[in-house]
C-alpha cells in the first residue's frame, strides 16, 4: 500500500475509534464538569454531582439489582437443566422442544414486553391480581428471554465436554448423584457462567419489558434514565451512570480474565 | 443462532451411540433420566412466553372496544387496515429504510477498521479490540445518554462547527432521524467490525502481496481479493445488523425523542399512549413475523456456510 493511502486509512480508523468511545467519554467527563450538562466546553472540575445523586436513582439501582439477580438465578437453574435434557435426553420431539425453547430469542424484546403487558392486564381482569408495577412481574417478563439464553450457552458449553470422565467416576464407584454434582456440574460451569453473566447483563439492560411491566416501586435503573431524559435532568444522572459504567467495566474485566469477552458477543441489541 | 448449536449436540449423540454399546447398564439407567430436566424451562416458557404471545396474536384479531379494551368479535380488520393504508405500511417501509441506511454506514465504518485490526502487528491490538467491543458492555441507555452532550444544540459537535465558523446556527442532530441513525450505528458497528475482522484474519496476506506485485492497485486488490473472500462475514454482519435495527426500541425512542416513527416506537405509542390494544397487538405480530422470517433466513445461510 502506498504511504498516502496508509495514512488516510489510519486516520479514518482513528476517527472510528473516537466515534466508538465518544459517548462513554462524555458521560464520565460531564459528571465531573461544573457547567450546565449539555453545554460545551466544560468548565471547572467538581464532585458536587456525586454528592447530590438523587435517592430515586439509588432506589432504581436497587430494584435493578434485585430483579436481575432473581431473573439470572431462575434462568441458570431452569436453563442448565433444560440444556442437559436437550443434549443428553432420549425422547421423541427433541427437535421441536429445542425450537420451543429457543424461539423467544427470535422475538424482539419489545414484542415480548407488549405480550407480557397485555397478558398481565388479562390476568388482572380475571383475578384482580396485578403483576404490573411489581418486581415479580419484571422477573417473569424477563425470564422469557433469559432462560433461552442460558440454555443456548449451556448447550454450547457441552460441545467439548468429555463424557468418559463421568464414566470413569462411575466405574470408580461414585453414585449417579455424586457423579452429577462432583464431575458433571463442574465441567458444565464455564458455559453456565457465561450464560449467567449474559442473562444478568441482558436483564439489567432491558428497557422494553421493564417499561411496560414496571413503574412505581418497580422502576428499574435503565427505565429511570429513559424517563429522566425525556424531561430536564441534572448532571447527577451522569454521576450515577459513571458509577454504573465503572462497575460494569470491573465486572467485564473479570469476565474477560475468566471466560473471554468474545463469548458475550451473541447478544445484539439496540 | 439456534442451528449453530445443533451441530455440537449432534456430534455428542454420535459419540454417545458408540459409548452406550460398550458400556455397563449402570450408566445407561442414569441416562434415561435426563429428559425430565426439560420440565422447569418448558413450564416457565409456556407461562412467560407462549401463552402471552398466543394471547397477543388473538388480541390482534379483535376490534378495539374503547380505550384499553379488546372487543369480542373476531375480525381481520386490523391487518387489512395496516396493509392497505399507506400511512401504516409506510411505517414498516420506513423501518426497512432505516435498517438499510444503518447497514450501509456500518459497512463503510467496519471494513477499514476490521482490516486494520486483522492486519496490525501493534502490541496494543488486544486493547483496541476491547475498545471496539466496549460500547456493547455499557448499558444501552447510558450510551444514548452520552450522545446528548455531543449532539445537542449546545453540544460538542455544534460548538466545534460554530467555533470553526462553519455554521452560524446549530444543526439539529438529536431527537430526529439523524440521532436515531447515529445511535444505531454506534450500537451495531462493533458487531460488523468483529464479524469482518474474523474473516479477514483468515485471508492470507500473501494473496494481497501477490495481487500488488502483479500490478493491481490497492483498491483493485481490495475489490477483487479481500472483498470477495470476506463475503461470508459481511453477509452474516449485514443480516444481524438489519434484524437488530428492525427490533430495536430503546435507541429509536431515546435518540428520536418520540418523533421518529418506526415499527417499535409506533407499537409502544399504540399501547402506551393511544391505548389501542388490538391494533398495537397487530403491529407487534407483524414485527415479530418480519424479524422471525429474517432470523430464519440468517440461520439457513449460516448453516450453508458451515457445511
Amino acid at each position: 500500500m502506498t504511504c498516502f493511502s496508509r495514512v488516510l486509512m489510519r486516520s479514518f480508523v482513528g476517527l472510528v475509534f473516537i466515534f466508538l468511545i465518544a459517548p462513554l467519554v462524555t458521560v464520565v467527563s460531564t459528571s465531573f464538569s461544573d457547567s450546565a450538562v449539555l453545554a460545551f466546553p466544560p468548565s471547572g472540575f467538581t464532585l458536587k454531582w456525586y454528592r447530590s445523586i438523587s435517592p430515586e436513582f439509588w432506589a432504581a439501582l436497587r430494584v435493578s439489582l434485585i430483579v436481575s439477580t432473581s431473573t439470572t438465578a431462575i434462568a441458570v437453574v431452569a436453563g442448565t437443566a433444560a440444556s442437559l435434557a436437550l443434549v443428553r435426553g432420549r425422547f421423541p420431539g427433541r427437535v421441536i422442544l429445542s425450537a420451543y425453547c429457543m424461539s423467544p430469542l427470535m422475538v424482539p424484546s419489545l414484542v415480548i414486553g407488549v405480550a407480557a403487558f397485555q397478558f398481565a392486564s388479562r390476568i388482572w381482569d380475571w383475578t384482580g391480581y396485578s403483576l404490573m408495577g411489581s418486581m415479580l412481574g419484571l422477573v417473569l417478563g424477563q425470564s422469557a428471554f433469559t432462560i433461552p439464553f442460558v440454555i443456548r450457552s449451556a448447550i454450547a458449553g457441552q460441545a467439548h465436554l468429555d463424557r468418559t470422565v463421568e464414566e470413569a467416576a462411575m466405574n470408580l464407584g461414585a453414585s449417579p448423584a455424586q457423579t452429577f454434582f462432583r464431575v458433571t456440574l463442574p465441567m458444565l460451569l464455564p458455559g453456565v457462567i457465561s450464560g449467567a453473566v449474559f442473562a444478568f447483563v441482558m436483564s439489567f439492560d432491558d428497557v422494553p419489558i421493564a417499561l411496560f411491566l414496571g413503574g412505581g416501586d418497580a422502576t428499574t435503573f435503565p427505565v429511570k434514565i429513559y424517563t429522566s431524559v425525556e424531561f430536564n435532568f441534572d448532571a447527577d444522572l451522569m454521576a450515577v451512570s459513571t458509577i454504573v459504567v465503572a462497575c460494569s467495566l470491573v465486572v467485564m474485566t473479570i469476565v474477560e480474565r475468566l471466560i473471554g469477552i468474545d463469548k458475550l458477543l451473541g447478544g445484539a441489541r439496540g | 443462532m439456534a442451528s449453530s448449536n445443533e451441530i455440537p449436540a449432534a456430534a455428542i449423540q454420535v459419540r454417545d451411540g458408540a459409548w452406550s454399546r460398550s458400556d455397563s447398564g449402570k450408566v445407561k439407567s442414569q441416562r434415561g433420566g435426563w429428559g425430565f430436566l426439560i420440565l422447569p424451562a418448558m413450564v416457565a416458557l409456556l407461562v412467560v412466553f407462549w401463552i402471552p404471545t398466543f394471547q397477543l396474536a388473538t388480541n390482534s384479531f379483535h376490534r378495539n372496544a374503547g380505550l384499553a379494551q379488546v372487543g369480542d368479535a373476531w375480525t381481520l380488520e386490523n391487518y387489512v387496515k395496516f396493509l392497505s393504508d399507506p400511512f401504516y405500511y409506510g411505517i414498516l417501509l420506513e423501518t426497512f429504510g432505516l435498517g438499510f441506511v444503518v447497514v450501509c454506514i456500518c459497512i463503510v465504518i467496519a471494513y477499514p477498521t476490521a482490516y486494520f485490526l486483522a492486519r496490525t502487528k501493534t502490541r496494543w491490538r488486544g486493547l483496541l479490540v476491547f475498545l471496539v467491543i466496549s460500547p456493547l458492555l455499557i448499558s444501552v441507555v447510558i450510551r444514548n445518554l452520552g450522545w446528548l452532550p455531543i449532539l445537542g444544540s449546545s453540544g460538542l459537535v455544534n460548538w466545534l462547527l460554530m467555533s470553526a465558523g462553519l455554521l452560524s446556527s446549530p444543526v439539529q442532530l438529536i431527537n430526529n432521524y439523524t440521532g436515531v441513525v447515529i445511535g444505531l450505528v454506534h450500537a451495531l458497528a462493533p458487531f460488523m467490525i468483529i464479524s469482518l475482522m474474523t474473516v479477514i484474519q483468515r485471508i492470507e496476506p500473501e494473496l494481497e502481496e501477490a495481487s500488488i506485485n502483479l500490478g493491481a492497485s490497492p483498491f483493485e486488490t481490495f475489490w477483487r481479493v479481500v472483498f470477495p473472500m470476506s463475503r461470508p462475514g459481511l453477509l452474516a454482519g449485514v443480516l444481524l445488523v438489519f434484524t437488530v435495527v428492525l427490533s430495536a426500541f430503546t435507541t429509536p425512542a431515546m435518540m428520536g425523542g418520540n418523533r421518529v416513527l418506526v415499527m417499535s416506537t409506533y407499537i409502544s405509542q399504540q399501547i402506551r399512549t393511544a391505548l389501542n390494544y388490538p391494533f398495537g397487538a397487530m403491529a407487534a405480530v407483524v414485527l415479530m413475523l418480519v424479524t422471525g422470517g429474517l432470523t430464519v433466513v440468517a440461520l439457513r445461510y449460516q448453516g450453508e456456510e458451515s457445511k
